[in-house]
């Protein structure tokens, strides 16, 4: 008995739907891709949050730049921090004039009446509360840190929203993979009843068919991998395409290069991995139900 | 060889045949006969392994059909063609896809091969460029001729044909009688069940055959080329 030409059965016997259908799964695993890519380099809401949120160390007035700046370096080597960076009282006053013009009397003749100040940006994987509040504690400890201002009741409504739009967003991929699901196995259904006399055919020659069935969800796995892979390196390089287009798509999702680094690498990668499996399991599950069925 | 040994069987509640004793040699050309509605069709199946026949037992080479081990009885069908007495004509399917599912039941036959020996099996069958024809399209003597040209495309060792003769019309008759005859010179067994014998093929043993219940068993000469 020939060993592959089992997996591509149902294409050589009805090319026409099964090209169809390839068509629509591609369409799919596009959506699929594009929603699973957003969603890893965005974390949801993370990347926005943590984009616009930053939680300031005050320093005491006494604090000298090169302290200053080692305070930065500290907190930026804490898990979870993605930049501290040391504004001196000078940088400090400046930013307050921008912000509230006409101000300068304020100024003394012995120099800015701000005190000096770390900005600290968490990573967008770790905007949590657990991850913020170790951070402050650790930064809270230092003598040369007068202050933490990170937004207190705000943050934590901020936060609490957060869970629950990330929640969603979660839900709303798992009701996609759900009904591209559904509908993989309703097109391994009726392949497979379409194709039950051919099936016959081949039983009454001998062929198993726990190996028809397994030939075939082979074929279906490999497949769906192929399509996904494509469909995935189709939806990157239009969020490649949109990003140079479209500046707050790359703020609200980040940069779609990110994509090409380790970290996302291997989600990706298990997402192939899993379309194929699911395309399998679609294809064992529809060719059951069409023996099931006969009978 | 193929053997059947005590062998019975029952439909809807009433025993077509038991213990029946049937020998079946490599390199022989078989007939069972009998009239409508005896069980030559079961018969067929049970010497496939097919259906489990309700007494007695089929060995294959050896091997046990039904007692044996399943993978066993699996790998004597799938050395053995059967061209049925009718097979669904599948809307949109063409001839091409019942070479191609021949193909994947079988043996892989090489792409340069596939080509000629298709085109080869259809002209002996006496439909040559018939590939793309819908099998739909075809009437109850082309649909006989193009299944055998199917099965014979894998080269089975065994060849199980129902009512092939009778479908395939009396012009045929003659030819299929050489073809079968050819075949069990390579050391293949035909077996064929049909209501009568033809009437221009010749028997050993007599043109009454030999009686096995219900049916007659009838043993088609094939005389052995003479080395030159």
């Amino acid at each position: 008995m020939s060993g592959f030409s089992l997996w591509w059965i149902d294409g050589k016997l009805l090319p026409g739907a099964f090209l169809r259908e390839a068509a629509g799964r591609f369409f799919l695993l596009l959506l699929l891709g594009a929603y699973f890519a957003a969603m890893l380099l965005s974390g949801g809401m993370n990347r926005y949050l943590s984009e616009r949120w930053a939680v300031t160390a005050v320093l005491r007035p006494s604090v000298t730049d090169v302290e200053g700046e080692g305070i930065a370096k500290k907190a930026a080597g804490l898990p979870g921090v993605r930049s501290a960076v040391y504004k001196d009282p000078e940088a400090s006053w400046k930013e307050f004039l921008e912000a509230y013009p006409g101000l300068e009397t304020l100024r003394t003749a012995g120099g800015t009446p701000l005190p000096g100040y770390v900005e600290i940006r968490m990573r967008p994987d770790r905007f949590a509360e657990a991850d913020l509040r170790a951070m402050e504690s650790v930064l809270a400890a230092l003598p040369e840190v007068e202050k933490i201002l990170s937004g207190g009741e705000i943050l934590k409504g901020l936060l609490r929203v957060n869970l629950w739009v990330n929640a969603l967003f979660r839900a709303g991929f798992g009701i996609l993979a759900a009904v591209t699901f559904m509908l993989f196995f309703l097109q391994e259904k009726g392949r497979a009843t379409a194709l039950s006399g051919d099936f016959d055919f081949l039983r009454d020659r001998g062929i198993p068919s726990r190996r028809i069935a397994l030939s075939r969800a082979a074929g279906a796995a490999l497949a769906a991998g192929i399509l996904s892979l494509a469909a995935t390196a189709a939806s990157v390089s239009v969020l490649f395409l949109l990003e140079a287009r479209l500046p707050l798509l790359r703020r609200v999702i980040g940069s779609a290069g990110e994509i090409l680094t380790l970290p996302f690498l291997v989600p990706l990668a298990l997402f192939l991995l899993a379309a194929a499996a699911f395309s399998g399991g679609a294809s064992l599950l529809g060719w059951r139900a069409a023996q099931s069925r006969r009978k | 060889m193929i053997e059947a040994f005590h062998v019975g069987a029952v439909s809807r509640d009433r025993t077509l045949w038991d213990g029946l004793d049937m020998a079946f040699d490599d390199g022989e050309v078989c007939v069972v006969t009998g009239p409508a509605g005896c069980g030559k069709s079961l018969l067929l199946r049970v010497l496939r392994g097919e259906r489990r026949p309700d007494a007695g037992d089929v060995v294959a080479g050896g091997v046990s059909l039904y007692r044996g081990v399943p993978e066993e009885a699996g790998a004597f069908r799938a050395a053995s063609g059967v061209v049925p007495e009718s097979f669904p004509s599948v809307a949109g399917r063409s001839v091409r896809d019942l070479f191609l599912l021949s193909e994947t039941a079988g043996e892989r036959v090489p792409a340069k091969e596939r080509k000629e020996r298709r085109e080869e099996l259809l002209s002996l069958m006496g439909m040559p460029g018939a590939l793309d024809w819908k099998l739909s399209s075809l009437s109850v003597t082309e649909r006989a001729r193009v299944a055998l040209a199917a099965e014979l495309f894998r080269g089975p060792k065994y060849l199980f044909a129902d009512m092939l003769i009778a479908n395939a019309g009396c012009e045929w008759t003659d030819m299929l009688g050489g073809l079968f005859r050819a075949l069990a010179r390579e050391g293949k067994t035909v077996v064929l069940a049909e209501r009568i014998f033809p009437e221009r093929w010749k028997a050993r043993g007599g043109e009454e055959g030999t009686a096995k219940g219900p049916f007659r068993l009838f043993r088609i000469a094939v005389p052995r080329e003479s080395a030159a």
